[in-house]
């Protein structure tokens, strides 16, 4: 330990010997890094899983069960009210469930001015498949259209500036529902049973109300919804269970590769009764896709954060460039204490210590640095792209991940000049 | 103790070759104190550094304590360096904003020594070369002579078997190269080998042995009578 200290006091003379190159040194790698790092933040946040233990048992599952001929088509992204029946047929998923997303507004009464609000229709499955927290009361127990509801958290504060609201009246697009829940702190980040057209970025709702009350109530899409047949999207209860208007995403789990063997097979089978009856005229383009592919299925993986991603990684290897070469000048102006040390013992692994210790203390500063300016440039993200603003957090491990990343670049940048250091003559520098 | 045979050193590079030192045989006993000399470029410098492993030579072989260094480790060469060679530089080679404690502390912690020891043998040389009361001193602060002092302290703290120095009283005025030579030749006569380069005639006068080299080649090693350098 006495070394160590010692070996710090060594670098910290260093330090005060030439202080601007060293600084300058540290804030070009903590540019580098901090501008790299406040990227992949967002990076790292948005390529997350959120659900690690459940994403390759989470599928959904498309067809081309459309009333007309395509060839080469790729299922639409969304069902039929009648598809989704036909599907759920199965009991081979362990669980499933129908969704799509709309607006509404809410109030607590008709005085108040109404809020508006994201609402989740979906169906009780939902809140097992996602691992959705209850906070207080209970979800819907099966899948009949009821005037019932559940809030978030944060809207239930927000409404009532309490949680535990259950049993309450709200008016939601002003018919009256009952609030049978309430979900605990909850942000699946990123949203990925969402993950068409780029939702997956966006928060989870503030409201979850069942399907079929979605349906009576002709709450349609506000994302995504098409029709293949001469259909009125106003008529969701009545055209919108029987027509081919397309807004539902639907997801099973499939826990085994042997229920999704037969979930397959039993898709195949489907489509094959379909062609039968005459309601599958194209060829069969059946997908089953894995929760944790299904932001790729839908190519929906930003293109502007993957730009700048690589963008941020060239400037960070500059950075690297430029701050190894004022470490090697650095160094080299310090050759002739290096050159006195091996004269008066001191070996190359002493010196080489000596030198991991001056990376270290270089680290600390930069790893300071290189936060401060993440911090910075994630804030300045957040004001420029908003929507983006769920995936600034920092975790452990991505604190854990700068860090290492921080320690490597110091590396990197000390490494060349060191064994200039080590290797250098001995002899020309103490005659000087 | 020093065995030198048909030593050689050749300096390359693209276009010529230059022979710094040729078939160099020399023998210097233990407790010797000899001085090297000869004209600037033959050399002295050269056989000095490579005598203290400082750089290798092309041809022959080294001997210290009968054991030859040639292809010794980077490891083991600097634990020769560090236990058995002291250094003595002609422009001091102190480190400026290290205090005169922590300089002649250098060799010491490298060779790892405790704390408690360290201090020991520090204060030992610090009270030999009369500095002892400039120990929390910065070089800066002191006379080129002081500064050498230290230097000097620097070397024998480790208590080597050999002091190499290299035109010690070079960067000196006659007083203080009086003062350094008085001090060296102190260290001689407590059993330590010492080998120094000077131009200064004199100098080598006061040392034993006078070892001459021209144009990389040994070229005479008189035996001064100690006599005569008192009435000298």
């Amino acid at each position: 330990m006495e070394q160590l200290f010692y070996y710090l006091k060594v670098s910290w003379f260093s330090v005060k010997r030439a202080p601007l190159p060293y600084m300058l040194t540290v804030l070009i790698l903590s540019l580098g890094l901090g501008v790299f790092f406040s990227n992949a933040t967002f990076y790292y946040r948005i390529n997350s899983d959120p659900l690690p233990a459940k994403s390759d048992k989470l599928f959904f599952p498309m067809m081309l069960l459309v009333p007309y001929q395509c060839s080469n088509c790729k299922p639409p992204s969304v069902l039929s009210y009648s598809n989704v029946a036909k599907l759920n047929a199965s009991d081979i998923p362990s669980a499933k469930a129908a969704m799509y997303s709309a607006g509404g507004y809410l109030r607590l009464n008709a005085e108040q001015a109404p809020t508006p609000v994201t609402v989740r229709i979906t169906q009780r499955d939902f809140f097992s498949m996602f691992d959705v927290p209850l906070l207080h009361g209970s979800i819907w127990p099966d899948n009949q259209p009821r005037d019932e509801l559940l809030l978030s958290k944060a809207t239930a504060e927000k409404l009532f500036g309490r949680t535990d609201v259950t049993g309450q009246q709200v008016l939601l697009d002003d018919r009256l529902f009952t609030i049978i829940g309430v979900l605990d702190q909850w942000q699946m980040l990123p949203k990925l049973y969402d993950a068409f057209n780029r939702n997956y970025l966006n928060p989870t709702e503030d409201i979850y109300l069942p399907l079929e009350s979605g349906y009576d109530y002709n709450y349609l899409s506000n994302t995504n919804s098409s029709t293949f047949e001469d259909a009125d999207y106003r008529k969701l209860a009545t055209d919108g269970r029987t027509k081919a208007i397309h807004q539902l995403q639907y997801w099973v789990q499939l826990d085994t590769p042997a229920q999704q063997q037969a979930y397959r097979q039993f898709m195949a089978n489907l489509v094959a009764d379909e062609k039968a009856a005459g309601r599958h005229p194209s060829a069969e383009a059946n997908q089953l896709v894995m929760m944790r592919d299904i932001v790729s299925y839908f190519d929906g993986e930003s293109g502007d954060i993957k730009a700048f991603a690589i963008v941020t990684l060239l400037f960070l290897l500059v950075c690297v460039f430029n701050a190894s070469h004022l470490s090697l000048n650095r160094y080299l102006s310090n050759q002739y204490e290096f050159s006195l040390r091996r004269a008066l013992g001191a070996n190359r692994s002493q010196l080489q210590v000596q030198l991991l210790v001056d990376m270290g203390l270089m680290s600390t500063f930069t790893l300071a640095g290189a936060a401060i300016i993440a911090y910075g440039g994630i804030k300045l993200m957040n004001y420029l792209w908003p929507s983006n603003s769920l995936f600034a957090s920092w975790d452990l491990q991505l604190m854990l991940a700068l860090a290492a990343l921080t320690l490597l670049c110091s590396y990197l940048v000390t490494l060349y000049p060191s064994l200039r250091a080590s290797f250098g003559s001995l002899n020309k520098q103490l005659k000087e | 103790m020093i065995t030198l045979t048909n030593l050689g050193k050749v300096f390359r590079t693209e276009l010529i070759e230059t022979h710094a030192l040729r078939d160099v045989n020399l023998q210097v006993n233990e407790g010797e104190f000899a001085a090297l000399t000869g004209p600037s470029g033959s050399g002295k410098s050269t056989l000095l550094n490579i005598l203290g492993t400082l750089e290798s030579f092309d041809s022959g072989d080294y001997q210290l304590d009968g054991k030859s260094v040639k292809g010794l480790s980077d490891a083991a060469l600097s634990k020769l360096r560090n236990e058995k060679i002291g250094f003595i530089f002609q422009s001091f080679n102190l480190i400026k904003d290290f205090s005169i404690y922590d300089n002649i502390e250098l060799p010491l912690r490298y060779r790892g020594l405790k704390a408690a020891e360290r201090k020991q043998r520090i204060e030992r040389a610090l009270e030999l070369v009369g500095l002892h009361a400039r120990r929390d001193y910065l070089p800066g602060q002191l006379s080129g002579g002081q500064q050498q002092r230290v230097a000097i302290a620097r070397a024998i703290a480790g208590e080597p078997r050999i002091l190499l120095a290299d035109e010690p009283t070079g960067n000196l005025d006659s007083l203080m190269a009086r003062q350094v030579m008085e001090l060296l030749e102190q260290i001689n006569r407590q059993g330590c080998t010492i080998l120094m380069v000077t131009h200064d005639p004199d100098q080598a006068r006061r040392a034993g042995r006078n070892i001459q080299i021209i144009d990389g080649q040994l070229h005479d090693s008189t035996m001064y009578d100690p006599l005569a350098q008192h009435t000298a």
